[in-house]
């Protein structure tokens, strides 16, 4: 038995609590890091509550934490409880208050505080955490099998994916962005031990770098390829195409087959391996030729300026400025019958493939649409096969989850299927 | 904090009062007056600077417990302790606006209510009328003194396994120790905390060749274990043998002696569990022999002998936890279930990945609400 028995002493007071002497310098430290360049201030919120989920059109954070999670019981009641619970957290945290609310972090010295701790005086950092339901969670085990709405279904295999096993699919995921990454690893880490005995990890991605604007008040970021990305992205403010492409059941949308999906969408995640040794030994002319933009302006091959649109059929010298393989034309709406996403990704690297010794690094690319099955499953199919990209990506890992519409303040998470 | 669900449209709430709804709370609004409570009806007030009870007496009886946080941002929670520390009512997550409510039968005598993290954390309570005989708390008592027999007996068996073991090694019987290793570790594996308690008699016995700062003084149970299935000898084990014989002998002599705190049950019960996650669900206890998964039943049996012991306390504080944690015991028995060969376990080596991770997956289910028991049965004057 322990010796030492901590005093009843809040726990930052108390040596005997937090033990490691580095804690009290950590936080300070991170507290004074500055906002990432770029990032609108820091210390801003973004409602947990509303109609739709946050972090979907929220202008895209400068990191995310994304977990697939496998539920673990077998009781309706005990998921529910955790669906209860976590949207209770999540409004608490995305007000950069701990969990279990101001006292979180204290209470008594001989039980565990609720609250874990690290993002204790950092700002709310913009902290969003979005919900979303895996095929998988419609099987048997909870009665949910006719409530799963037709469009999730699992991805059929699709060219260009080496998917690893440890890396696809799961009942439930979290999206948590923030701009400060401490703050969205504390979101999750929060709700997987809430969640503890109901729900375990399947698989969790860091990224880092919004490789996406999702606002018109952002500028476009460029993603580990070096090039800028998401210049053509839907956006916050393009609500007729939102309605059209992006919410379920919304305006011009195909109609809503589950009543509880209706403000809801998809979320599909695809984590993209960039086999960067070989792109980065690419010259600047193949570079471009694949991309299809200009890489230092972000410019159209068939342009000047990186907002100008694509001109599909412009040609010099007989001919086309944008190669027939490029990314951006096989990418585009007009050449995919109309079809827009909403974009939201993230660079990542996980350090070292230990087989080759090359770097493990690329995108983690995160889509939001209204109908995956016939958005991007259909787009993805053509780029495996015919872009020029393809040549330098691997897809790894994969995703579709249901993210259901909005919170209202005295509801919460589950509501439509469990409640 | 773990609750069985409950439907949600009974809490038409701010959600931050989900949190407190399913413990009795309710927002300082909705004042529904205390009228007609029982004789003693008190109401405890949480501020920043402490917490007051009004009154702060009451006749042996019924008494019920209101308990309102009017605006401290530091406290949220109020507990009633007896005189033997234990806590017989609490509210918790009460944050500013929410109030909460408890009542329970008290028998005459000296009380405290605490509100951890105020300026002044207690302060006192009495209830009048003729007082029992015994301050002790009698399900202390009877957890405690349970725990103190279980400790001795394990730790015989011990002394009698140990002995075995020892005797095969001495004698050069390669099969016959590798055969008693195993019976000899189980018991020191149920009382493994207790066992640290005792400064260098835990490193002794049990230390593993990774924490040994010099090779040469490498002692105990894995030193042998080396010897015997990696090396498949016990060339040179005598003396390591007499020495453990000796080593558990000294234990033996400390635990007769040895009382323990209800905290210490508590404590222990999660300490065991944080071995299983650190050492035994890893492969790297018993890094020769691969039998971690005996060590980790043994782990999860000293550490469900512990709480069943504090069960009647808890019950009375917290009967959902109860439920929860004796589910996730089970749950994790069950999941042991499948890797029992006769009276031992399956090696490790014999798991996929899949089942060491379903197995780690059980114990951190286990181990989250357990680890909240301590702080719902103990005052602080017992910690």
């Amino acid at each position: 038995m322990s010796a030492v028995r901590p005093s009843r002493r809040g726990v930052l007071t108390s040596a005997a609590v937090v033990g490691a002497a580095g804690i009290g310098a950590g936080v300070s430290a991170v507290a004074s890091r500055p906002a990432a360049a770029g990032s609108p201030t820091a210390s801003r919120t973004v409602p947990f509550h509303g109609t739709r989920q946050a972090g979907v059109t929220t202008p895209a954070q400068d990191s995310l934490v994304f977990a697939a999670l496998d539920v673990t019981t077998k009781r309706a009641g005990d998921l529910a409880d955790v669906l209860q619970r976590w949207s209770a957290a999540a409004a608490t945290m995305t007000t950069g208050v701990p969990v279990g609310g101001p006292g979180g972090l204290g209470g008594a010295g001989d039980e565990p505080p609720q609250d874990t701790g690290e993002a204790h005086e950092l700002p709310a950092a913009n902290l969003t955490v979005t919900l979303g339901y895996g095929p998988s969670l419609f099987d048997e085990r909870f009665g949910l099998a006719d409530r799963r709405p037709a469009a999730l279904e699992e991805l059929p295999a699709l060219p260009g994916e080496q998917l690893d096993p440890t890396k696809v699919g799961g009942d439930l995921c979290l999206q948590a962005c923030a701009d400060d990454p401490q703050v969205a690893f504390h979101a999750v880490r929060n709700l997987v031990r809430i969640g503890r005995g109901t729900v375990r990890v399947r698989w969790m991605q860091l990224g880092f770098g919004r490789t996406s604007t999702t606002s018109t008040t952002q500028s476009t970021p460029r993603n580990l390829m070096g090039f800028k990305d998401g210049t053509a992205n839907l956006r916050a403010e393009d609500t007729a195409d939102l309605e059209k492409f992006v919410w379920v059941g919304g305006q011009g949308a195909p109609a809503a087959d589950q009543d509880w999906m209706r403000g809801g969408t998809y979320l599909v995640a695809r984590r993209i391996r960039m086999l960067i040794e070989s792109w980065d030994r690419a010259s600047l002319g193949e570079q471009e030729r694949v991309i299809g933009r200009a890489k230092e302006s972000g410019a159209p091959l068939s342009g000047t300026q990186e907002f100008d649109a694509l001109d599909l059929d412009k040609t010099v010298h007989g001919k086309p400025a944008i190669d027939v393989a490029a990314h951006v034309r096989l990418a585009a709406p007009d050449t995919n019958g109309g079809v827009k996403m909403l974009r939201r990704g993230y660079s990542y690297t996980d350090g070292l493939d230990v087989a080759t010794g090359q770097l493990d690094a690329g995108l983690f690319f995160i889509v939001f649409g209204n109908d995956p099955h016939q958005q991007f499953v259909p787009v993805q199919r053509r780029l495996g096969t015919h872009d020029a990209l393809t040549e330098y990506l691997k897809h790894t890992g994969s995703g579709i989850f249901a993210c259901p519409p909005g919170v209202q303040r005295d509801g919460a998470w589950g509501e439509g299927l469990f409640i | 904090m773990i609750r069985t669900s409950r439907p949600l449209l009974a809490l038409a709430a701010a959600p931050l009062l989900l949190l407190v709804a399913c413990s009795g709370g309710s927002t300082a609004a909705d004042d529904s007056a205390s009228g007609g409570a029982a004789s003693g009806a008190v109401k405890v007030t949480l501020t920043d600077d402490g917490c007051t009870a009004e009154p702060n007496s009451v006749p042996a009886g019924a008494a019920s417990f209101e308990v309102v946080n009017s605006g401290a941002s530091a406290v949220t929670e109020a507990e009633l302790v007896n005189s033997g520390g234990r806590i017989l009512g609490e509210r918790e997550n009460l944050t500013p606006g929410l109030r909460g409510k408890f009542s329970l039968k008290l028998e005459a005598g000296e009380y405290t209510i605490q509100c951890p993290n105020a300026a002044t954390e207690t302060s006192t309570f009495t209830v009048t009328g003729s007082a029992p005989s015994s301050t002790e708390d009698p399900l202390f008592a009877a957890a405690t003194s349970g725990y103190q027999t279980y400790v001795k007996q394990q730790v015989a068996d011990l002394v009698t396994a140990t002995g075995a073991f020892a005797a095969a090694v001495e004698a050069g019987d390669v099969a016959k120790a590798k055969e008693l290793y195993g019976p000899a570790r189980a018991p020191y594996e149920r009382i493994e905390p207790v066992a640290e308690s005792f400064g260098d008699l835990d490193p002794k016995i049990d230390v593993r060749i990774a924490d040994v700062a010099d090779p040469s003084t490498w002692t105990g149970f894995h030193r042998i274990e080396q010897a015997l299935f990696e090396k498949g000898t016990t060339e040179g084990m005598a003396p390591v043998a007499q020495q453990l014989v000796a080593d558990v002998g000294q234990l033996n002599t400390l635990v007769q002696t040895t009382t323990y705190q209800p905290a210490d049950l508590a404590n222990g019960a999660s300490g065991l569990l944080d071995e299983v996650a650190k050492s035994k669900v890893t492969g790297e206890e018993e890094a020769y022999s691969h039998l971690d998964l005996l060590d980790f039943a043994a782990n999860v049996e000293g550490s469900r002998k512990a709480f069943d012991l504090l069960t009647p306390a808890l019950q009375v504080t917290d009967a959902d936890l109860v439920t929860t944690i004796q589910g996730r015991f089970d749950d994790v028995q069950t999941a042991l279930q499948p890797y029992r060969r006769g009276d031992g376990y399956a090696l490790y080596t014999e798991l996929t990945p899949d089942q060491v991770k379903d197995l780690a997956t059980a114990v951190d289910a286990l181990a989250e609400p357990l680890s909240q028991v301590s702080g719902k049965v103990v005052g602080a004057a017992n910690q």
